[in-house]
């Protein structure tokens, strides 16, 4: 299994950003819902960085034309440049791996915008969203 | 509660005139005697001032006038009919509803407080006043669910944790921005565009437009059923609370624009934001057992904001109006 915040694992999430929630997750929700974040993810344009704050580490995501065109990890001394740069402690990242809800993890100030235009970000949130917990669930180990 | 009128009659009737002695027994009532209270006087009374906003030092004194005690308050009728006189599906409506609003109260007390940072001393006396009504509504709601619902759990956030599985994922849309919103007053608490920004979210979108809906929503059904008089008491009590939040924010956003007419643009463009995400649901909401449609429920939405935007003054540019009808259904009938 490979290790979170490590290179395998940036390879895991790209694909499993770019499959999207798979038919479980789907299952319960609404298809306008779906239609929505489907829409939203063929037009999304933009990038994160989403923090490890006790690592200094960010996994960097980026999106265009319905799929993750770049997926990797940015190291501390690396340049860090995205559209939307967030930050989260590693226990929440374990928290959401284990199951903690990704809404709440946005509505808690678990994770957090560090840099970007914040009412543009939310314009996609739902999308944000779901693949936050789409991360949360590429298997890996948490030390 | 003699008046037995369906609850989305007020939709047709259009707005209705307050005479004085109906606004003394909104102000004055006790706990005890809001149960006579009709909800939608008591939305209506929440527009009364809206032309002529009060100050906040007025507010304040309202506040200390009208504050109850959420332990006064005796469930015991509600839980009988909880579970004896209420349909499974009205209880499942009921809950899918309340949830919101039982996540929604916590989330604004606890991302109030740092805007009280860049206001006016008069204005802090009345946002400590809103902090403390927004606790008492967390803690109205925790006793609603633990004693009538039967909910279970040590704390408050165990209760929250048992009921946010009714809780819609586009929740986040609203509620979300508004901790990010808070997290960007944290920073920069003089910043008075991400101020005004924030104040649209929170004063007119999610108190003005969202709570005010979902409280007609749930009362309405105990005011025509005659069932849960605590809840009926105490919400609308909250009710009258947030009438002092939606004048006190309202008089924000309008000294705002007074002070500076390019802060319209910051209302528009959170206004873009929120209506861009909520013409969007993920799960359905059966609302027909409280007495109403969804295209009801959105209708009703869209009249408390297009009642507030009229009455402080504040228009919509074209593009907000197209994406407004986009999202707004006709309410068919009458």
């Amino acid at each position: 299994m490979a290790d979170f915040f490590s290179k395998e694992w940036a390879d895991a999430v790209r694909d499993a950003l770019t499959a999207g929630p798979d038919e479980q997750a789907r299952a319960v929700k609404l298809q306008e819902y779906w239609d929505f974040f489907d829409f939203l993810k063929s037009i999304y344009p933009a990038s994160w960085a989403l923090g490890c704050r006790d690592r200094g580490s960010y996994l960097f995501v980026q999106w265009s034309g319905g799929t993750v065109t770049d997926c990797r990890i940015i190291g501390p001394d690396d340049p860090l440049q995205a559209t939307y740069v967030l930050g989260m402690d590693y226990r929440d990242w374990k928290a959401l791996h284990d199951g903690y809800d990704a809404q709440r993890t946005v509505m808690y100030r678990k994770i957090m915008l560090e840099q970007g235009d914040l009412l543009e970000f939310f314009k996609a949130i739902y999308f944000f969203v779901e693949s936050l917990a789409v991360i949360s669930a590429v298997p890996a180990a948490y030390p | 509660m003699t008046e037995r009128k369906s609850p989305t009659a007020v939709l047709r009737e259009g707005p209705r005139a307050l005479s004085d002695a109906q606004v003394r027994e909104i102000e004055d009532s006790s706990l005890e005697q809001v149960l006579n209270v009709d909800i939608d006087d008591v939305i209506e009374y929440v527009h009364k001032d809206l032309r002529s906003l009060p100050d906040f030092t007025t507010l304040y004194r309202k506040y200390l006038k009208q504050r109850w005690d959420v332990y006064d308050l005796d469930f015991s009728q509600d839980k009988i009919d909880w579970q004896e006189k209420m349909t499974e599906e009205e209880r499942q409506s009921f809950i899918a509803v309340a949830s919101g609003f039982h996540h929604g109260e916590r989330q604004v007390e606890i991302e109030l407080p740092v805007f009280m940072i860049g206001a006016s001393e008069e204005e802090k006396l009345h946002i400590a006043a809103q902090i403390e009504d927004e606790a008492r509504h967390t803690v109205f709601f925790d006793r609603f669910y633990r004693e009538v619902v039967g909910l279970k759990g040590d704390d408050i956030m165990d209760i929250l944790d048992a009921s946010f599985p009714w809780v819609s994922e586009t929740f986040v849309a609203p509620f979300g921005l508004l901790a990010y919103q808070a997290d960007e007053l944290r920073l920069h608490p003089y910043d008075e565009r991400a101020r005004v920004r924030y104040g649209t979210n929170y004063f007119l979108w999610i108190e003005g437009v969202l709570a005010l809906s979902v409280m007609k929503v749930t009362l309405s059904y105990a005011r025509w059923r005659g069932f849960l008089p605590a809840y009926y008491t105490g919400f609308t009590a909250t009710c009258r609370d947030e009438s002092r939040h939606v004048q006190g924010g309202m008089r924000y956003l309008q000294d705002a624009v007074r002070k500076d007419p390019t802060m319209i643009k910051e209302i528009h463009d959170t206004l873009r934001t929120i209506l861009s995400v909520s013409g969007v649901v993920s799960r359905r909401i059966y609302y027909e057992p409280l007495g109403w449609t969804d295209d009801e429920v959105r209708v009703l939405f869209f009249q408390q904001l297009r009642r507030k935007l009229n009455d402080v003054g504040i228009g919509l540019s074209p593009d907000l109006e197209d994406l407004l009808q986009k999202v707004q259904p006709v309410l068919a009938g009458g």
